[in-house]
């Protein structure tokens, strides 16, 4: 069992995430991965530059460590890899990467499913989208919350 | 003789809109601390009443009844977003 949880403030590169966790799970049947990527638009359809991810000094990466830690021991995962972007991230660059293995697939996306509810609502990040019109805070919608209350 | 200060730290959008931390007089509870701040800061007082707002004291999370004692340091946290 490994867990890993990371907050990075540049060079998050998916494919050598991918690469470790699969490096890492050698005997596992399954790895179920997903890859967060800023979109080129707001949600009234306004287009983005950028997406900036402002974070606390120790708080953020305690929270990425405590949501990873509580996916490996709630599912029968081999591994768990959580890596977050914070700082300054252009349009359709990835924001994380959140990867699981197990010896059988449902663990597996059960708990990847598990790790993105829990890190739209409770991991301490604060997201801005940035544009021509100015900036504009993004919060987790009422169907993030609902999707987070899912898992008790 | 005077207490010292509470200073108050905040993120996110409650540090663009108030500013990244602030010093306050007087020993008082969180909640009286979200009521004073709302009261100063209008337009962002629905963030700091929001359940999804959270005070944090030495990393930890601490409830509106907690005290916040003179000279200490509280943190308010709005809402996050990651993913």
């Amino acid at each position: 069992m490994s867990v890993v949880a990371l907050l990075v403030e540049a060079g998050l590169d998916p494919r050598a995430e991918l690469g470790a966790l699969l490096e890492q799970s050698a005997g596992a049947g399954a790895l179920v991965s997903f890859v967060g990527i800023a979109r080129p638009a707001g949600r009234a359809g306004e287009p983005v530059t950028e997406l900036v991810l402002d974070h606390h000094p120790t708080l953020t990466r305690q929270s990425l460590e405590a949501i990873a830690v509580a996916a490996a021991e709630r599912f029968a995962v081999s591994h768990v890899r959580v890596v977050h972007r914070c700082g300054r991230i252009a349009a359709g660059a990835p924001i994380l990467f959140a990867g699981a293995s197990s010896a059988h697939r449902r663990a597996a996306f059960d708990c990847a499913d598990f790790l993105m509810d829990r890190l739209k609502t409770e991991a301490i990040l604060w997201k801005r989208e940035v544009g021509d019109q100015g900036s504009a805070w993004i919060e987790p919608s009422d169907a993030d919350h609902a999707d987070n209350t899912r898992w008790g | 003789m005077m207490s010292a200060p509470i200073t108050i730290r905040f993120y996110g959008r409650l540090a663009e809109a108030i500013a990244p931390a602030i010093a306050v007089d007087g020993e008082c509870s969180v909640a009286q601390l979200r009521e004073r701040l709302a009261r100063d800061h209008p337009h962002v007082a629905a963030t700091l009443a929001s359940r999804y707002s959270r005070a944090c004291v030495g990393d930890r999370l601490v409830r509106d009844d907690f005290v916040v004692r003179a000279g200490a340091e509280i943190e308010f946290l709005p809402p996050v977003s990651g993913g």
